[in-house]
C-alpha cells in the first residue's frame, strides 16, 4: 500500500468512512505508527479551526499519558488490563475463600495458643491449690476460678447453647468432676466458632482475662469464702 | 462503515487484551471529549487532565460496555460525569493563598494564574495554527475547500456531500483528504518539527 492510500485511509477512517476490514488494518498501523498519529492529531487541528474552535491546539499526547498511565496504575496495583481480566467471574469465589482461610487461621492460632498456655495457668496457680494445706485453721479456697467455675459448662451448654461463664478453672485439679483447663479452653474456642464475633471475643477475653488476673506465685489468696466444712 | 461498528470492532478488540486499540478510540476521541470537557473547565490544561481521567475511567470500565449504546454516546457520559466531578472537588477545596502575603508580586502573580484560563504563549500558538489553517484553506481549490467545509463546518457525511456536489462519494473522499493533505503540508512547514513545539507550550 503505498503511503498517500494510507494517508487517504487515514483521512477517511478520521471521518468514520472507513470499511470495516481496512479500519481494522489502519487501527493496528495506527497503534505503532507515531507519524500517522501525528498527522490524526493534525486532522483534528484542522477541523477545530475551521470550527472555529478555541483552544486549538496539535495534540498527540493525550493518548501516549493515558497509555503511561494506566501502565503505571496496573504495575503499581496489580489492577489488570480492560481485556486482560478473565477472572472477574471467579473473584468473588477468592474473595470469600480468602475470608474463610483467614479466618480459619485466626482460630488455629488461637487455639495453639490457648494449648499452650493451659499448662502455664495450671503451673502459675499450682501454690493457691496448696494454700489451705499451709493454714489448716483457716480453711478456705481461692475465690478466683474454682469458685466461679463450680458449675461446669459443659453441664450447662447443652440448656441454652450458651455457657453462663466462660472463667477458666484454676485449681481444676484438684476439685472433682471438674473438666481439666486445656480441654475446657478447647471446648469454649470450639463452642465459640459458633457464636457471633462479639461472644467469641468475649469468649477469649475472658480466658486471656483469666491469665492475667491470676496473683502472683507468692501472693496470699484473698479469702472469699470460708467455707464451714 | 459506521462511526458504532468501527468503534464497536476497537472496543471488542481492546476487551480481548489489545492495548493498542484503546490508544486509537484515545487519538479518535481525545480531541471532542477535551472540547466538552471545555464545557466545564475554561482552562484547556485542566480540561485535558479531566479527559485523561475519563479515558482512564472508560477504560476500567470496558469490560462492562456490551454496546448497548454507541461508544462515544457512553464515553461522553463518562467524560461528563468525570467533569462534573472535577468542578464540584475544585469547589469544595479551592486554591487557598494568603490575603496577608506581604510579598505583592507574588500575590498579584498567584491572582493572575487563577483567572488566566490559557498562558499567553498556548494564545499566540493557537492563533498561528488558526492563520496558517485559514490561509491554506483560502488557497485551496473551490471543490476541495468545499468538500473539506461541508464536512468539517457542516458535519455531512460523504454520502451528503456526494449528493450536494453531485459526485461519486469516492471523489468526495479524495477531495477531502485533498485538502487536508494542502492544509496539513502547510502545518508542517509552519510549525517544522511537528508536534514539538506545541507539546512544548501545551
Amino acid at each position: 500500500m503505498s503511503k498517500e492510500e494510507l494517508e487517504s485511509q487515514l483521512s477517511a477512517m478520521f471521518d468514520d468512512e472507513l470499511p470495516a476490514p481496512e479500519c481494522e488494518l489502519l487501527a493496528r498501523r495506527l497503534a505503532r505508527d507515531e507519524q500517522l498519529r501525528e498527522r490524526w492529531g493534525r486532522y483534528a487541528a484542522i477541523g477545530a479551526c475551521v470550527r472555529g474552535e478555541p483552544g486549538v491546539r496539535l495534540q498527540t499526547s493525550l493518548a501516549g499519558k493515558v497509555s503511561a498511565a494506566l501502565k503505571q496504575e496496573s504495575a503499581q496495583n496489580g489492577v489488570p488490563a480492560a481485556g486482560g481480566d478473565k477472572r472477574g467471574w471467579f473473584t468473588p469465589w477468592v474473595t470469600s475463600l480468602a475470608g474463610l482461610a483467614s479466618a480459619a487461621a485466626v482460630a488455629a492460632v488461637a487455639i495453639l495458643w490457648m494449648r499452650s498456655e493451659a499448662p502455664a495457668l495450671v503451673a502459675h496457680n499450682a501454690p493457691l491449690q496448696n494454700a489451705p494445706a499451709a493454714h489448716p485453721a483457716v480453711r478456705m479456697q481461692p475465690a478466683t476460678a474454682p469458685q466461679l467455675a463450680l458449675v461446669t459448662p459443659a453441664a450447662r451448654v447443652p440448656k441454652s447453647h450458651e455457657p453462663d461463664s466462660y472463667v477458666t478453672p484454676a485449681a481444676v485439679a484438684q476439685v472433682p468432676g471438674l473438666v481439666p483447663p486445656t480441654e475446657l479452653a478447647n471446648y469454649i474456642v470450639a463452642h465459640s466458632a459458633y457464636s457471633g464475633p462479639l461472644m467469641r471475643r468475649n469468649a477469649l477475653s475472658a480466658l486471656v482475662a483469666v491469665d492475667s488476673a491470676a496473683p502472683p506465685v507468692n501472693a496470699q489468696p484473698i479469702p472469699a469464702v470460708v467455707t464451714g466444712k | 462503515m459506521t462511526a458504532d461498528a468501527s468503534d464497536l470492532s476497537l472496543v471488542q478488540r481492546v476487551q480481548r487484551g489489545d492495548k493498542g486499540a484503546f490508544d486509537v478510540l484515545v487519538l479518535k476521541y481525545q480531541h471532542k471529549v477535551v472540547k466538552l470537557v471545555m464545557r466545564y473547565v475554561r482552562n484547556p490544561a485542566e480540561a485535558e487532565d479531566i479527559a485523561q481521567d475519563a479515558f482512564i475511567k472508560a477504560y476500567r470500565a470496558l469490560p462492562q460496555f456490551r454496546g448497548d449504546s454507541a461508544f462515544y454516546t457512553w464515553l461522553y457520559r463518562i467524560a461528563i460525569n468525570t467533569a462534573k466531578n472535577a468542578v464540584v472537588a475544585r469547589d469544595r477545596n479551592p486554591v487557598d493563598f494568603d490575603l496577608d502575603m506581604t510579598n505583592n508580586d507574588e500575590s498579584y502573580e498567584m491572582q493572575g494564574r487563577l483567572k488566566d484560563s490559557e498562558t499567553p504563549e498556548a494564545l499566540v500558538l493557537t492563533d498561528e495554527i488558526r492563520t496558517t489553517v485559514n490561509a491554506a484553506i483560502a488557497n485551496l481549490p473551490d471543490d476541495l475547500r468545499t468538500a473539506i467545509v461541508l464536512r468539517e463546518l457542516e458535519g455531512l457525511s460523504y454520502e451528503e456531500i456526494a449528493a450536494t456536489m453531485d459526485c461519486p462519494v469516492g471523489t468526495v473522499r479524495s477531495r477531502i483528504f485533498r485538502a487536508r493533505e494542502a492544509i496539513d503540508s502547510r502545518l508542517r512547514e509552519v510549525f517544522e518539527g511537528g508536534l514539538g513545539r506545541a507539546e512544548e507550550i501545551g
